[in-house]
C-alpha cells in the first residue's frame, strides 16, 4: 500500500514487508507497505499484537525483517553497514517506560547517546542543558530519575531522544505511563517538536485522542495496515 | 560526564556486591604478596646473609636441603689448591630449637674461618678460643631468646654461655646462634663432619670465572655441589617445595578471585539487560558495550589489587613478627612484586569481564522496547 501523501521527499519506504518469529508460526507482519515522507507525523494504531511495535522496531533498526524491502532515505536499512550509528545519528526512541538509567541524572542521561559522535565533555554537557530547558527541565538537570515525576521523566527521554539531532523521532506509547494532565503536556511538548524542527514522528498509540493529532493514522490489524489516512 | 564516569557508575550501581567483589580479589592478592614475598623474603635473606659473609660459592652435598647432610671436612684439603680460591671457611649449620624458640639458625663456623669477619660486637666478646663452651648471639637471636652477656643457652644436651651479641649484616646472620665449629660437632657427636664450606674467590673474579670454578669443584670432587650465592636456595628442595606451594596457592587464589568477578559481572550484565538494551538502542556500539563492561572489571582488578597489596603487606609484615619465624626472614616487599601483584589483579579483572562482555555485546536491542 503507498501513501497517497508522498508529495515530499521520501524518507522511508516499506514494501511487502513481514517479520515472523519462532521459526514462521508467529507472522508479526504480513506483507505492510507504506511511504513516509521528510516531516511527517504519523501515528500507527490497533489492537495490542496487531505488530505496532515490531514495525516501529524495524523503523530504527532495532530488529531486521523476515523478507521485504525497508529503505531509509533511497538505501536499504536491514542492509545497512552500521545499524548502530543510524540509531544514534538519525533515530530518537522514546519509550513508553521512559527508560531512563536509574544510575545517571537527567543532563548525564541526556548525554547518553552522545557518545558515539564527536563532542567534547563541555560540548554534551551544554547540549544537554539546551535540550532540558527545551523541555522546560533546566532545572531538574542534576536530578536521579527516582526523584522525577513521570511527566519529567518522559521529558527527560524525549531530550535524550533529541540529543543527535535525529530526523526521525520514534516513539512507543509515550504517554501510556502518565496519568492525562501529564500526557496532555508530553503530548503537546512532542507535537511542538515535531512542527517546529520539521522532524519525522512515527507514533504508536493505543489512544484514538492521540492518533487524532497526528497528520496521518496508520490503522493495523493482524500483522496488516488496513487503512492509511489523515486523521 | 566522560566515559569513565559511566564506568564508574556501574560499579557503585550495587555498591554492596562490588565491596564483597573487591574483597575476595584482594584476599587473593593478599595471598600473592604474603606468600611469594615470604618467600622470596627468605631466599633473599639468606642471599644476604651469605654475601655479608663474603662467600662467593656455597659447597654442600648433592642432597640439596636448606641445612644439607653433613659430609667429610676433608673436602675442603681435596680443593683448596683450585685457582681463585682465596680462601675457604667449613660450617656446620642447622634450623633447629634453641630453648623456646622453634626455629633458630645455628651457625658452627671454622674458627678463624673468614665467616667470623663480618660479625661486629655490639656488647661483651667473641670467644676466646675454638674449645671455648660459649655463644655469640645475632642481635635479633638475643632478642628472640631473652639473653644477654653472662647467660647460659641450651644447645641440645650443652650449656654454653653467651659471651658476646653481634649484628652480621643480614637478617640471617642476626637471627643465628653462632659458635666455634669443634663445639657443635662435639655437641652433636660429629667430629670431622661439616654441611657446608664457603668459598670465597680472589679478587676480581668476574661472574663466568665463578661459574667455572664451581664445575672445577665438582669434578674434582663429585660427591658435593658448588653453587654461587644466587643459586645457593634454588637448590635446596625444601625451599623449591615452599616456592612452588606459595605460587601454587597463589594461583588457587587468583583463580578464586577470577570466579568471583567473573560471577559479579555476569550478575551485573544480567541484571542489567535492559539498561545495556536501552544504551544499543539510543546507538552505543557492541564495542562501546563490550569496553564498558571490560573496564568495570578491570576496574575491579585494580581497586581490588591495590587493597590486596596494602592487606598484604601489613599482613605479611606482622607475621614476620610472629615468634615462630621472627629472625629469619625479611618479607621481600619490593616494588616490582607489589606491582606485579597489581598487574596481576587487573589481569584477573579483564580475563574474567571477557565472557560478561562477550554476552553483554550480544543482547538485543529490541528487548529495550519491551516494558521493563
Amino acid at each position: 500500500m503507498t501513501s497517497p501523501f508522498a508529495s515530499a521527499a521520501s524518507l522511508l519506504e516499506a514494501k511487502a514487508l513481514t517479520r515472523e518469529f519462532d521459526d514462521g508460526q508467529v507472522k508479526a507482519l504480513r506483507g505492510v507497505d507504506f511511504l513516509m515522507n521528510e516531516g511527517d507525523f504519523v501515528a500507527i494504531t490497533g489492537p495490542s499484537g496487531c505488530g505496532k511495535s515490531t514495525l516501529l522496531q524495524l523503523l530504527g533498526a532495532l530488529d531486521r525483517p523476515t523478507s521485504g524491502t525497508l529503505l531509509y532515505q533511497g538505501e536499504s536499512l536491514p542492509d545497512h553497514p552500521n545499524p548502530a550509528a543510524y540509531r544514534a545519528r538519525e533515530v530518537g526512541f522514546i519509550f513508553q517506560a521512559f527508560h531512563l538509567l536509574p544510575t545517571f541524572t537527567a543532563s548525564e542521561n541526556v548525554q547518553i547517546p552522545m557518545f558515539e559522535i564527536d563532542r567534547s565533555v563541555s560540548e554534551r554537557r551544554e547540549r544537554a542543558f539546551e535540550l532540558l530547558k527545551l523541555v522546560g527541565l533546566e532545572n531538574r538537570l542534576d536530578h536521579f530519575p527516582s526523584k522525577l515525576s513521570g511527566g519529567e521523566r518522559q521529558r527527560v527521554a524525549i531530550a535524550r531522544s533529541l540529543a543527535n539531532g535525529p530526523s526521525l523521532l520514534l516513539a512507543d506509547e509515550p504517554t501510556g505511563n502518565l496519568d492525562s494532565e501529564n500526557a496532555h503536556s508530553v503530548l503537546e511538548l512532542l507535537i511542538r517538536l515535531q512542527q517546529e524542527q520539521g522532524r519525522t514522528m512515527v507514533l504508536v498509540t493505543h489512544d484514538p485522542t492521540i492518533a487524532g493529532r497526528a497528520g496521518r493514522i496508520l490503522r493495523m490489524k493482524d500483522g496488516q495496515i488496513v487503512s492509511d489516512g489523515k486523521s | 560526564m566522560t566515559f569513565f564516569t559511566v564506568v564508574l557508575r556501574g560499579l557503585l550501581r550495587r555498591p554492596l556486591r562490588t565491596g564483597l567483589t573487591l574483597a575476595g580479589i584482594s584476599i587473593g592478592i593478599a595471598a600473592v604478596v604474603a606468600l611469594v614475598g615470604m618467600s622470596r623474603g627468605f631466599e633473599k635473606g639468606w642471599q644476604v646473609g651469605l654475601k655479608a659473609r663474603g662467600t662467593d660459592l656455597v659447597i654442600t652435598n648433592k642432597s640439596g636441603s636448606l641445612t644439607p647432610k653433613p659430609f667429610d671436612a676433608s673436602v675442603r684439603d681435596r680443593i683448596a689448591t683450585l685457582p681463585r680460591i682465596a680462601a675457604t671457611c667449613n660450617l656446620l649449620v642447622q634450623v633447629t630449637s634453641v630453648e623456646d624458640s622453634d626455629l633458630m639458625i645455628l651457625s658452627a663456623r671454622e674458627w678463624g674461618g673468614f665467616s667470623w669477619n663480618n660479625l661486629e660486637l655490639i656488647s661483651g666478646r667473641m670467644p676466646h678460643d675454638a674449645t671455648e663452651e660459649a655463644v655469640v648471639l645475632g642481635q635479633t637471636a638475643a632478642e628472640i631468646l631473652r639473653k644477654k652477656i653472662g647467660d647460659p643457652v641450651q644447645i641440645e644436651t650443652k650449656e654454653l654461655k653467651v659471651v658476646g651479641i653481634v649484628k652480621g649484616g643480614a637478617l640471617v646472620e642476626d637471627g643465628s646462634v653462632i659458635l666455634s665449629l669443634p663445639l657443635l660437632q662435639e655437641i652433636t657427636g660429629s667430629p670431622n663432619q661439616i654441611n657446608a664450606i664457603d668459598v670465597r674467590a680472589t679478587p676480581g673474579t668476574n661472574e663466568q670465572q665463578l661459574a667455572e670454578l664451581a664445575q672445577q669443584i665438582q669434578q674434582l670432587v663429585p660427591e658435593v655441589r658448588a653453587v654461587t650465592v644466587s643459586e645457593h636456595l634454588s637448590h635446596a628442595e625444601g625451599f623449591r617445595l615452599v616456592k612452588a606451594m606459595s605460587w601454587g596457592t597463589s594461583l588457587l587464589a587468583i583463580l578464586v578471585g577470577v570466579l568471583g568477578v567473573m560471577n559479579t559481572m555476569l550478575m551485573t550484565v544480567f541484571e542489567r539487560t535492559h539498561e545495556i538494551c536501552v544504551l544499543l538502542a539510543v546507538g552505543w556500539t557492541r564495542g562501546r558495550i563490550m569496553r564498558m563492561i571490560l573496564y568495570e572489571s578491570a576496574l575491579l582488578g585494580l581497586f581490588g589489587g591495590v587493597a590486596g597489596v596494602a592487606i598484604g603487606a601489613i599482613g605479611v609484615k606482622v607475621l614476620s613478627e610472629a615468634p615462630a619465624i621472627r629472625g629469619l626472614l625479611q618479607p621481600d616487599l619490593s616494588i616490582p612484586l607489589l606491582g606485579l601483584s597489581v598487574v596481576i589483579a587487573m589481569a584477573v579483572g579483564i580475563i574474567s569481564g571477557l565472557y560478561p562482555a562477550w554476552r553483554s555485546s550480544r543482547l538485543t536491542p529490541s528487548l529495550a522496547l519491551q516494558a521493563g
